[in-house]
C-alpha cells in the first residue's frame, strides 16, 4: 500500500487531537481570496499597524496613543499617578509597591499564544503592553506575522523594554513571562538578552484579597466585578489560536481585529486593576468597600510580607470596629510575638466571650503555664478547651488522634507540675 | 516444633518423594562458574578508585572493563550481562569518570520504570558519597517535586528518568534543560530488551526526537545499553538508537550451582491426555519451600493466574508462617503497594511472591533461593531472565519450570535440550510503524520546526508532513514547517499500549469510602472487567457490577465465591491489501493489510479446584475494529483433497491452535500481541486459510515476520502435534476446542501434505 493510500487510512487515527477546551467553535469559512501583498498592508494601515523588518524577517507594531482622560473603569491616570506618588512616600516595603518608580517604570504586559499551557512548540504571536506617559497612555503591539520571524519579533521588542524596570502582568510569573523566556531560548543568539526587572503579578495579589469572595479570579470576573469595566463584542481569549491559525492561513489581518483590541483592553484594565488593589493597600479612597473579610485578608497580606506595624494597625482596626474573631486572634498572636502577653490575653479572653474556640483555650494555657507561670489557670484553660475539643466533630482522623492526644499530653503535665509544686508548698 | 530444613535437604526430598520425583521429567544442574577479572585500569581517576577499592572493588568483572574502554573511546555499546553481574558499573564508571574530569558533563538515564531509576538513584548517591565529588544525580519523574525540578533541570549532572516522562515532560520543554542538551555526553539505556514490540518502537521514536534536540543545541552524546539475553542484542541497541552499536557480551561475573528442573504435571485422564493442572502443582512446589522460610518467587502468566495462586499460597502458608508474608506483584496494582511489596522481599520480610513477568525487570528485590514458574513464560529469553531472580554469586538455587497442558508448554517439556540449546529470541521493534511514526513527528515538529529535507534521523518524512499541513496540524511557511495547533501532543499519545485510554477499576464495596485499585487497558477490559466478571485483586475477589466502556470505568464490589470467570472473543477478518507474495509447497502465503473487528460474546464461569463450566453468561461490548498488517497462508487443493468439510475445520482449528503457541516463540512477542485466526473460507480467496495478525493498529513487524519464516513455524507446528503423546488430539496440542475423534491423525496428514513439498524440493 502506498504512502499516501495508508495516510488516508489511518487518518482516525493520525489527526486525533484532543480539544483542550470543551466550547466547540467554528469559524465561518470565508471564501478564499488571492491575498495580494499590497491589500495586506493596506489592511495593516487600516488598524494603526506598520510591519518592522530585521535580518530578513518581519514582525508587525501597532501603537496608538490614548489620551489622558481615558477612563479605565473607575479611574483614571490621575489616579494612577497619585498612586505610584503615594508608594513613593511610604518606607515600608510590600511586593506591590512602587517605590523608587516613576509612572512610567511600570509596563502593564500581556500575550497572546497559539496554545495553552507551557511547552517549547506554544508560540507567542501577540506581545502587548501600555505604558503610562506624560501626555497619556502609550500602547503598543508586536505581532508575530507568521512563523519563522521571532528574531524580528524579539529584535524589536526587546529593544523597545531594554530598560525595563517593573512589569505588571496578569498570571505572567507563572505563564506569559516563562514563555517568553522558553521562545527567547530558539533566538537567543541572534537578539538581545532578555532584561532584568521587577515584576508585579496581580493575580497573586487579587488572590490575596479575594481569594474567598469570588469563585474565579479570571482578568474578565475581576474587572467586571471590582473595576466597573464593561467590554462590548469582545472576542473571548481562549479563540485567540484558532484566529490566528485562520489568519495564516487567509492572510487577512481583520481576521485578527478581535484579538488585537481584547488584548489592548487586557493590558488597559490591567493599569486599573494596580491602582484599585493598591489605594486599598495604602488606604486611599473608600478602600471600606471591602468586606471585612476581606480587610482581614489584606492585613494578613501585610503580616505575611513582614510588615507587622502595618498588619497590627489594621488588625486594631477590625477588632474596634467589628471585633472580629479572626482579627482578634491574629492580632493577640502578634502582640505575643513581641513579648505584649497582657494585651494578647485580653484579646482571647475577649474572644472567648464571643465564642468557645479551642484556640484560644490552649493559646492561653500555655501563656499562663509559661509566662505567668499560673498552674492552675492553665490547667483550667487546658481542660476547658479539650471539653470544647471533644464536643466538636471532626473530619480528619488522623488529625484528630494527635490532636486529642496533644491535649491529654498537656492536661498530664500540668496536673504533673501542679503536684510537685503543692508537694514543694507542704 | 518441626525444624525447618534448608534448600540442600529440599532438594533431596523432591528427589525422593515420589509424588514429586516421578514428574521430573528434567533436572539439569548448571554448575558454577567462577569470575573472570582484571585489574582496575590504570586510568580511572583517582577518587573514583579510592572508592571502588573502599567498597572492596579492587578488580574488574572483564566486560565492566571492555565497557570502560569502550566509552573511553567514545563508541556507543551494548552489555550483555545476565542478572546479577555487575551491570550497574558498565554505566556508572564510564559516565562517573567523565564528570569528575568534566564538571560540565551531563548523562541522562533512561529505565523502563520509575521503580527501577528509583532504586538506581539510590545505589549512585551511595557511590558519589563515597567519591567525594560534587556530582549531581537525581530522579525526574511524575513523583518529584515543583521546587526540585528546577534544580535537576539546571544543575543535575546525572538525570535518571524513564522514557515516558522524556516523552512528555523533557522533550516538549527542552527550553527548559539548556545545560543538560548542550553538554550531554552519555545516554544510558538500561533493560534494553524491554525496548520491543509497540513499546520498543514508540521508545526508538523518542529516541529520534532525543537526538534530533541534542543536534540542535550541539551535543553529540554516545549511547550505553545494558540488556539481558536475548539473540540480537546488537541489532535491537543500533534499532532503538539509530547508531552503530558496538557489542560487549564477554561477561565475567561468577555464577553459583543452578538447578534446572522441568516438572510436568502428572496425566489424570489418560485417553484425553488431561494433565493435573499446572497451577495445582506449582502451588504444592512453592508450598514446599515456603513453609520450610525459603525465600521463593512464583511466576505466573496471566494476573488472574497471580490471583488464584495467591488465594491458594495464602490460605495455606497462613498459619504456619504467618500472615502478609506472601504477596502478588503485577500490573495494576498501585505503585506504592509495588514499592512496599519490593522493600519487604529485599528485607525478607516477605517469604514469597506470586508475580506476572512485572518482576522479570530488574527491579531491585535482591536475589531469591527458588523459582517457580507456572507454565512456560513464553520465552526461551523471559525464562531466563525469570529463572535469574533465583541465584545468588555463591549459593546454590533451584529453578522449577511447572508446565501447563498448552501445546508450547508440553513441547517445551518435553524437549529439554531444545530448551537448553536454542539460541534465545530475537527483540523485534518497528519504528516506522507509520501510526506510531506520525505520532512523534507531530511531538517533533512541537519540539522544533522542520526544514525542508529534513530527515527524522534517516527517514524521509516530506509526504507526512505534507499530510500534517493539509491537516492543518502544521503550518508551511517559508520551507519550513512550524506546529500550528492549539494542542499539546505529548498528552495524547502513550508510549505503553495501544489501546489510548486505560479503564479505571472502582471499588464501590463500602459505600463510603469508593475507591480506585487499579486499571487495565482498553482492550483487555472487554474479555476481564465485563458485567458480571469476577475480577481479583490481591487474592480478593471483586464482581463487575458495571462496565461503563463509554466512561471507561469499571464498577466492582468484593465478593466470595468458588469460581472465576473465562470470556470468548469472536473476531472477523479482511484483506484490504496483498503488498508481498510467495508461493509455498503448501500454499500460498502473502502479507499485506486487513481490517479485523473483534467483539467479546460469552463468558463462563468456572469453579475453582475441579475447573468445571457451571454456567455462562453473554457480554454486551462494542465491536472494535482495528486496522493492521497479517500475514496469511491459504492452502493449496493439494493439500486439501480427500477431506471432508468438517475434517477441514477440525484440522485448520488445530493447526491454527498449536500455531497461536508456536509462533510468538519465534517472533518473541507475547502471545496476545500476535492472533491467529483459521478460515475455512477466507472471504478474500475462498481458499482455507490461517490468518496472523498483529495486534497493534499498523502492525509492528510480527506477522512480516511469520510471513519470511512460515516454513519453520509450519514445521515446528507439526514438531508439537507429532510429539504430543496423547493419541487422538488433546488440549496440549490441537486445543479443546476440537471434538471430532481423530483430528490429530487429520491434522498431521494434513499439515504433512503441506510440508511434505519442501522434503521433496530439498
Amino acid at each position: 500500500m502506498s504512502l499516501q493510500n495508508k495516510l488516508n487510512r489511518f487518518k482516525k487515527d493520525l489527526t486525533r487531537i484532543e480539544a483542550d477546551h470543551p466550547e466547540t467553535v467554528t469559524i465561518k469559512e470565508e471564501p478564499k481570496t488571492e491575498s495580494l501583498d499590497e491589500r495586506v498592508e493596506e489592511k495593516w494601515d487600516s488598524f494603526e499597524a506598520i510591519p518592522l523588518s530585521f535580518d530578513e524577517q518581519s514582525c508587525v507594531l501597532r501603537e496608538k496613543k490614548l489620551p489622558m482622560q481615558t477612563p479605565l473603569g473607575n479611574y483614571t491616570i490621575q489616579d494612577y499617578v497619585q498612586v505610584i506618588a503615594k508608594w513613593n512616600e511610604r518606607q515600608h516595603l510590600h511586593p506591590l509597591s512602587a517605590n523608587q518608580r516613576d509612572p512610567e517604570d511600570l509596563l502593564f504586559f500581556d500575550t497572546e499564544t497559539t496554545g495553552l499551557g507551557g511547552g517549547a512548540g506554544n508560540t507567542i504571536f501577540l506581545l502587548g503592553m501600555a505604558r503610562v506617559q506624560n501626555d497619556g497612555i502609550q500602547v503598543r503591539q508586536y505581532f508575530l506575522p507568521a512563523p519563522g520571524n521571532e528574531v524580528a519579533l524579539y529584535h524589536h521588542f526587546l529593544n523597545d523594554v531594554k530598560d525595563l524596570k517593573n512589569l505588571v502582568t496578569y498570571n505572567g510569573k507563572a505563564f506569559d513571562w516563562p514563555q517568553v523566556k522558553t521562545r527567547h531560548t530558539f533566538v537567543r543568539d541572534a537578539v538581545p538578552q532578555l532584561p532584568q526587572f521587577g515584576h508585579f503579578d496581580l493575580l497573586h495579589g487579587s488572590r490575596r484579597i479575594w481569594r474567598k469572595s469570588y469563585e474565579s479570579l479570571r482578568l474578565s470576573t475581576v474587572e467586571k466585578e471590582l473595576l466597573n469595566i464593561v467590554r462590548h463584542e469582545d472576542t473571548p481569549g481562549y479563540l485567540a489560536p484558532m484566529l490566528y491559525f485562520e489568519f495564516l492561513k487567509e492572510k487577512d489581518p481583520t481576521i485578527l481585529k478581535g484579538v488585537f483590541q481584547h488584548n489592548e483592553l487586557d493590558v488597559l484594565t490591567l493599569i486599573s486593576l494596580y491602582t484599585h488593589v493598591s489605594m486599598i493597600l495604602l488606604d486611599i479612597g473608600e478602600s471600606t468597600a471591602l468586606t471585612k473579610s476581606e480587610q482581614f485578608e489584606v492585613a494578613r497580606w501585610f503580616e505575611v510580607v513582614g510588615d507587622l506595624q502595618e498588619a497590627k494597625r489594621r488588625y486594631k482596626m477590625l477588632v474596634e470596629s467589628t471585633k472580629q474573631i479572626d482579627a482578634s486572634k491574629a492580632l493577640a498572636l502578634l502582640h505575643k510575638k513581641e513579648k505584649e502577653y497582657d494585651c494578647a490575653v485580653a484579646l482571647w479572653e475577649s474572644v472567648l466571650q464571643q465564642t468557645e474556640d479551642v484556640d484560644v483555650y490552649i493559646e492561653l494555657s500555655k501563656v499562663y503555664e509559661h509566662r505567668y507561670k499560673d498552674l492552675t489557670k492553665a490547667l483550667h484553660f487546658a481542660e476547658e478547651g479539650y471539653e470544647h475539643w471533644k464536643a466538636k466533630g471532626r473530619i480528619l482522623r488522623d488529625k484528630e488522634k494527635t490532636d486529642g492526644a496533644m491535649f491529654i499530653k498537656r492536661i498530664e503535665r500540668l496536673e504533673q507540675k501542679t503536684k510537685i509544686g503543692n508537694e514543694r508548698i507542704f | 516444633m518441626k525444624l525447618r530444613k534448608n534448600l540442600a535437604e529440599l532438594l533431596t526430598i523432591m528427589n525422593q518423594d515420589e509424588s514429586v520425583a516421578e514428574n521430573i521429567v528434567h533436572w539439569k544442574t548448571l554448575p558454577e562458574k567462577e569470575g573472570k577479572v582484571v585489574d582496575l585500569p590504570y586510568d580511572v581517576h583517582p577518587e573514583i578508585k579510592k572508592a571502588l577499592i573502599k567498597r572492596n572493588i579492587t578488580r574488574l568483572y572483564t566486560h565492566q572493563n571492555s565497557a570502560f574502554k569502550m566509552a573511553n573511546e567514545k563508541k556507543s555499546f551494548v552489555a550483555v550481562t545476565p542478572t546479577a553481574s555487575g551491570k550497574t558499573l558498565c554505566y556508572n564508571l564510564p559516565v562517573l569518570q567523565e564528570i569528575a574530569r568534566n564538571d560540565n558533563s551531563r548523562a541522562l538515564y533512561l529505565f523502563p520504570t520509575k521503580a527501577l531509576a528509583q532504586d538506581q538513584k539510590s545505589e549512585m548517591n551511595e557511590l558519589i558519597d563515597e567519591i567525594g565529588i560534587d556530582i549531581k544525580s537525581y530522579t525526574y519523574d511524575g513523583d518529584t517535586p515543583s521546587n526540585i525540578r528546577q534544580v535537576v533541570r539546571k544543575a543535575g549532572h546525572i538525570v535518571m528518568t524513564n522514557p515516558d516522562m522524556l516523552h512528555s515532560a523533557i522533550l516538549p520543554h527542552h527550553t527548559k534543560w539548556v545545560s543538560l542538551f548542550e553538554n550531554l555526553k552519555f545516554i544510558v539505556i538500561d533493560e534494553l530488551h524491554t525496548y520491543r514490540g509497540v513499546f520498543g518502537s514508540h521508545v526508538a521514536n523518542v529516541i529520534r526526537r532525543l537526538k534530533r534536540i541534542c543536534a540542535y543545541y550541539g551535543s553529540n552524546p554516545i549511547f550505553i545499553c545494558t540488556s539481558a539475553t536475548i539473540s540480537n542484542p546488537k541489532e535491537l541497541a543500533e534499532k532503538l538508537t539509530g547508531e552503530d552499536v558496538q557489542l560487549i557480551d564477554n561477561n565475567g561475573a561468577p555464577v553459583g550451582r543452578k538447578h534446572f528442573v522441568f516438572y510436568n504435571p502428572p496425566v489424570v485422564n489418560k485417553p484425553l491426555n488431561v494433565r493435573r493442572s499446572a497451577t495445582l502443582e506449582s502451588k504444592k512446589l512453592a508450598s514446599l519451600f515456603l513453609e520450610n522460610a525459603v525465600q521463593t518467587i512464583v511466576f505466573a502468566r496471566s494476573r488472574v493466574r497471580v490471583e488464584i495462586l495467591l488465594t491458594y499460597l495464602q490460605d495455606l502458608i497462613q498459619r504456619k508462617i504467618g500472615d502478609k508474608s506472601i504477596r502478588g506483584y503485577r500490573g495494576g496494582y498501585l505503585p506504592k503497594e509495588r514499592r512496599e511489596i519490593e522493600k519487604g522481599l529485599r528485607d525478607g520480610d516477605i517469604i514469597g511472591v506470586v508475580s506476572t513477568n512485572a518482576l522479570e525487570l530488574g527491579v531491585d528485590i535482591g536475589q531469591l533461593q527458588v523459582c517457580i514458574m507456572n507454565g512456560y513464560p513464553g520465552s526461551i529469553a523471559s525464562t531466563w531472565q525469570q529463572g535469574g531472580r533465583a541465584g545468588r554469586r555463591q549459593d546454590e538455587s533451584v529453578i522449577i519450570l511447572v508446565a501447563s497442558s498448552s501445546p508450547l508448554d508440553q513441547y517445551i517439556i518435553q524437549n529439554p535440550e531444545y530448551f537448553f540449546n536454542r539460541n534465545p529470541e530475537t527483540a523485534r521493534i518497528n519504528p516506522d510503524n507509520l501510526i506510531i511514526l506520525v505520532d512523534h513527528l507531530k511531538c517533533a515538529a512541537y519540539e522544533l520546526p522542520f526544514q525542508k529535507e529534513e530527515t527524522f534521523d534517516g527517514v524521509e518524512i516530506d509526504e507526512i508532513l505534507f499530510f500534517l499541513t493539509e491537516e492543518q496540524v502544521l503550518h508551511e511557511q517559508g520551507n519550513r514547517w512550524y506546529w500550528m495547533n492549539e494542542s499539546f501532543p505529548a498528552h495524547n499519545i502513550s508510549l505503553r499500549s495501544a489501546a489510548q485510554e486505560n479503564v479505571v477499576i472502582i471499588d464501590q464495596t463500602d459505600v463510603s469510602n469508593i475507591r480506585v485499585i487499579g486499571e487495565m487497558d482498553r482492550f483487555s477490559s472487554m474479555t476481564l472487567l465485563h458485567d458480571e466478571a469476577i475480577y481479583l485483586h490481591q487474592g480478593i475477589q471483586y464482581q463487575v457490577e458495571k462496565l461503563d466502556y463509554e466512561e471507561k470505568k469499571a464498577f466492582v464490589r468484593e465478593v466470595e465465591v468458588d469460581y472465576y470467570t473465562d470470556a470468548n472473543l469472536a473476531v472477523s477478518l479482511k484483506v484490504l491489501e496483498e503488498d508481498k507474495q510467495k508461493s509455498d509447497p503448501a500454499g500460498d502465503v502473502a502479507f499485506g493489510d486487513v481490517t479485523v473487528n473483534a467483539m467479546a460474546t460469552i463468558f463462563k464461569k468456572i469453579k475453582f479446584g475441579t475447573h468445571e463450566n457451571i454456567g455462562s453468561g453473554p457480554i454486551s461490548l462494542p465491536e472494535e475494529e482495528l486496522h493492521t498488517s497479517a500475514s496469511w497462508i491459504s492452502f493449496s487443493d493439494r493439500v486439501t483433497e480427500g477431506l471432508s468439510e468438517k475434517e477441514l475445520e477440525d484440522s485448520l482449528i488445530g493447526i491454527a491452535n498449536v500455531m497461536r503457541h508456536v509462533a510468538p516463540l519465534f517472533v518473541m512477542c507475547d502471545v496476545s500481541d500476535l492472533h491467529v485466526v483459521p478460515q475455512v473460507k477466507a472471504s478474500h480467496s475462498q481458499q482455507p486459510t490461517i490468518f496472523f495478525y498483529d495486534r497493534y493498529p499498523g502492525g509492528i513487524g510480527l506477522s512480516d515476520y511469520v510471513y519470511t519464516h512460515i516454513d519453520n513455524i509450519l514445521q515446528e507446528a507439526e514438531n508439537v502435534i507429532r510429539m504430543c503423546p496423547c493419541e487422538k488430539g488433546c488440549p496440549s496440542c490441537v486445543g479443546n476446542e476440537v471434538q471430532e475423534s481423530n483430528v490429530k491423525t487429520t491434522a498431521l496428514t494434513f499439515i504433512g501434505k503441506g510440508r511434505s513439498g519442501y522434503v521433496s524440493a530439498k
